[in-house]
């Protein structure tokens, strides 16, 4: 196992792991905005700058993506390291100013605000991390999305900026999305759920019990294709909301210990009874 | 174009018939006509007397035996179209449609010179009647474009009378890949591509990289901004490529190579993929080469017009049908590279010197250069120069030996300014540096860099905020967009030259470049990145006192920006005809008969009309 020596801590990794996972180790914080443990990554936000000592010079080097094969010397709190992901952020900062995720990591790295103007267009503060489209790719097998344009003109789209038809409305590039772009809008009267600013909408399906939004067909769809329980138990359960489910589980458990209290055995499959009980 | 139609050669005695069967067919007095089929003479229509000289030598008759060839680029591309004559080789130049009847029957029938085509010394004013008497040949020394003029690319049989294939040959007959590795390593050889990284060491580690099966490539994505060294090769002697990258791959241990060349040369497409034909045809590429065990073909992949594919690794991410951007080198490619196998890419340039290295031994090589740079490098030498066109020159001459020997010194009688190396992420170097010698390093150390062989050169009336403005532009449009600082850093340093240039600039303007310049060599994903910046540090280097003058003073010292100068007309020089008058678009010039003009500044909107038409150059700018 080689050892990182980051800031003077000396810290062994496995062999080809990073320098952000050497740093993790060593509790050193380095700023991260496209990386994400969940995918394979690019290392195009170049935030997470540290110095890499190369014997007679310092290279800057992303911590991300860098693998450790060997022993290495790394600094990551040195000025230049600083002062290359401050850098890097003022010039994050003068694309996306409106974002207050943005503000929060910047105030963080001591970046209190830009010296720039603010000279590309943004779509709402996309800082262009890529970290949806990647998701969308390798997680979910989709992409619904990818990059659109060249140079100061790229940005996330859809194809040919339309509605797409692969989106099957998940929202996981929602969640990831470290900068407050993208949003799940729930349209209620519709029943349809809109991944916003892409406008690719999806069915939803409403819980069986309440009425309230659960998930999207396409995504229900997903789920059920991917496990191999056969059990029309669990697939019953998919269509309750998280509510209702817990719920029935409660009601299900609170039934079950009356019966063993009674002594009784089951007659009919919890199922029935479960129901049976949430109508009366 | 022609088929070869001759069976397959079995081995290098087969190859050695083949070249002796070719020279006992050919008479050295033989009478041919060369066409120059190069870019520059092709856009000068050398087709159309290509077509020409092919109709003359037919209806010449049967006892006239007469060959119109075409060839590759000449280099001396100002003076196209260009056309050489055998036996003799006596260079016309400029010729044009209603030269070729008489060309054809006094020079070529009858032997004598046409005065008025043949190439004037501009200094002597001395004519010339060949090539290796006129200044801008004296100076060079061809070794990738040993064979352009000479050679029909469309013919492979050309290319082995001439020696072609000998070094493959070579290769299969006895020689280990370790021995050519070893060869080529010894040849001091370094990538021509701009990185300038050793050939044989990149070999090497791809032959050691695990992983099966390996691929080569050439790199033929040339994206510069008038650069055209690697399109004469493919165009002028595809065949060069082809042997270098066959060697390399025996060498390295593959089966599978591409060739990426950008749409935009549909005529190297188109050579290149002949030559792999006729190549195939004669058992020199595809299955079992020259009767060996060895097999190796070339795929043909054209690249889709982005700058930033001729980078390595968003070359490879466009050949397997991603979108052409770069990706993190920490892993490289030799290790990992096309769809994650090992994978060799050298430059066009570099493939075409590796036959060489083997026919004349790698001693032969590492004698040309310097220290650490060997062999020769080709420019395309563009700019305000006399003769401008493509040059290979030993390394470790000066600049001033290119501008002023070959190139002929600067146009129009003006003085030097800069000279500008390495595409648009070059830098700009002034005259102190001219005696500076041409190689790798010591281009690097002025702030600029050898590049894959852009060499512009700039007269005094060339403004340098300008010139850093437009590659900054250039490099801004072809960035791919992927990390941060190229992206909008580029687009934050166009932001501000465009402020100076427009005479808005403000003082602290010039230390938000640097601060903005460090960080993009420092921070950005590959190279194109981190070289942007060249052009506006070379500039801030060592032509300061332009950025002083556009934003202290609000004046452009070249007169090229416009708002930061005026137009004014010189009273004793004025004729009073009225031209400027009856042309300004402003209506902001007053006068009238044998009275000097003058311009209302109030009025003037600077558009330049009044000093494009007047005949005495009465207006100035000042």
């Amino acid at each position: 196992m080689p050892t990182v020596t980051i800031d003077g801590h000396k810290v062994k990794v496995k062999k080809d792991a990073t320098i952000l996972d050497a740093a993790k180790k060593a509790g050193i914080w380095i700023p991260t905005l496209c990386y994400h443990p969940a995918v394979s990554g690019d290392a195009s936000c170049r935030l997470c700058m540290v110095e890499l000592d190369r014997g007679d010079w310092r290279q800057l080097v992303t911590a991300c993506n860098y693998p450790v094969r060997k022993d290495i010397t790394v600094y990551a709190s040195s000025e230049r390291a600083q002062q290359a992901r401050r850098g890097v952020m003022e010039l994050l900062l003068a694309r996306a100013p409106d974002s207050e995720e943005l503000k929060a990591l910047a105030e963080r790295m001591g970046v209190k605000e830009t010296p720039y103007p603010n000279v590309t267009e943004s779509l709402r503060n996309c800082i262009l991390c890529g970290l949806c489209v990647q998701v969308c790719e390798q997680l979910i097998g989709q992409s619904a999305i990818g990059f659109a344009g060249r140079g100061v003109d790229r940005a996330v789209a859809a194809p040919f900026r339309q509605p797409s038809e692969d989106c099957i409305g998940c929202g996981v590039c929602a969640a990831i999305c470290p900068v407050g772009t993208i949003k799940v809008r729930i349209h209620q009267d519709q029943q349809e759920v809109e991944i916003s600013p892409f406008k690719s909408r999806a069915k939803l399906l409403v819980c069986k019990e309440c009425g309230a939004p659960v998930i999207t067909e396409q995504v229900s769809k997903k789920v059920l294709d991917k496990i191999t329980i056969n059990s029309e138990e669990f697939r019953q359960r998919l269509s309750l909301c998280p509510k209702c489910r817990m719920l029935q589980t409660a009601v299900e458990l609170s039934m079950t210990s009356k019966i063993k209290k009674q002594g009784i055995q089951p007659k009919s499959s919890p199922k029935k009874d479960s129901t049976a009980s949430r109508v009366s | 174009m022609k088929v070869v139609g001759n069976s397959r050669l079995t081995g290098i005695a087969d190859l050695e018939r083949m070249r002796q069967e070719i020279l006992s067919r050919y008479t050295p007095s033989a009478r041919s006509v060369h066409i120059c089929m190069g870019p520059g003479c092709a856009a000068k229509g050398s087709h159309k007397l290509y077509e020409l000289f092919c109709e003359a030598v037919s209806q010449a008759g049967a006892n006239v035996q007469v060959q119109a060839k075409p060839v590759g680029c000449h280099g001396l591309c100002g003076c196209g179209p260009i056309v050489l004559i055998q036996p003799g080789d006596i260079f016309y130049q400029r010729v044009e449609e209603p030269d070729v009847a008489e060309i054809f029957r006094e020079t070529v029938l009858a032997g004598r010179l046409i005065e008025r085509l043949l190439y004037e010394n501009p200094a002597t004013g001395e004519k010339v009647d060949t090539a290796d008497k006129i200044p801008f040949y004296k100076v060079q020394q061809r070794v990738a474009l040993a064979l352009n003029g000479l050679i029909d690319p469309t013919d492979i049989e050309d290319y082995i009378k001439s020696g072609g294939y000998s070094a493959l040959g070579k290769v299969l007959n006895g020689m280990t890949p370790e021995q050519i590795i070893a060869d080529v390593e010894c040849s001091g050889l370094r990538g021509r591509g701009g990185g300038g990284f050793p050939t044989a060491r990149k070999w090497r580690s791809c032959r050691e990289a695990k992983g099966s099966p390996k691929y080569v490539i050439c790199n033929g994505d040339e994206g510069d901004p008038g650069a055209f060294m690697d399109r004469a090769i493919m165009e002028g002697n595809p065949h060069s490529v082809i042997e270098g990258m066959v060697i390399g791959a025996y060498a390295i241990g593959s089966q599978q190579g591409y060739i990426y060349v950008r749409n935009e040369y549909p005529l190297s497409v188109e050579r290149l993929k002949w030559a792999i034909e006729q190549a195939k045809e004669l058992g020199l590429l595809g299955q079992n080469i020259l009767g060996s065990s060895f097999s190796f073909d070339i795929r043909i992949n054209r690249g889709g017009g982005a700058f930033v594919c001729g980078e390595s690794t968003a070359l490879m991410a466009s050949l397997e049908g991603r979108p052409g951007e770069p990706r993190a080198k920490y892993i490289h490619t030799v290790e990992s590279g096309f769809r994650g196998k090992p994978t060799n890419l050298n430059n066009v340039e570099t493939w075409a010197n590796v036959p060489h290295i083997i026919n004349q031994g790698p001693k032969w090589l590492a004698g040309i250069g310097t220290g650490k740079s060997k062999g020769t490098k080709v420019f395309s030498l563009v700019g305000n120069v006399v003769n401008t066109g493509l040059v290979e020159v030993p390394m470790g001459i000066s600049l001033r030996q290119i501008i002023d020997e070959i190139g002929g010194g600067i146009r129009d009688g003006k003085r030097f300014k800069a000279v500008q190396t390495g595409g648009p992420s070059g830098g700009c170097m002034p005259a102190e540096h001219l005696d500076a010698r041409v190689d790798f390093d010591e281009l690097t150390k002025l702030g600029s860099m050898m590049g894959s062989g852009g060499m512009i050169v700039m007269d005094e009336d060339t403004c340098m905020v300008k010139v850093a403005r437009y590659f900054t532009e250039f490099l801004q449009k072809e960035s791919c967009g992927k990390c941060t600082p190229c992206r909008e850093g580029l687009a934050q340093m166009l932001y501000i030259l465009d402020r100076i240039s427009r005479g808005e600039g403000e003082v602290g303007d010039v230390e938000e470049l640097g601060t903005l310049a460090e960080l993009l060599e420092g921070t950005a994903l590959c190279a194109l990145g981190k070289t942007a910046a060249n052009p506006v540090l070379s500039t801030l280097r060592y032509f300061r006192d332009e950025y002083d003058a556009h934003i202290l003073d609000r004046r452009c010292p070249a007169k090229e920006c416009r708002g930061l100068f005026r137009y004014e007309i010189d009273a004793d020089a004025c004729k009073a005809c009225g031209i400027c008058l009856k042309n300004c678009p402003a209506e902001a010039i007053t006068g009238e008969k044998k009275v000097p003009h003058v311009i209302n500044q109030e009025k003037c909107t600077l558009c330049g009309t009044c000093w494009e038409k007047c005949p005495f150059t009465a207006v100035k700018k000042v």
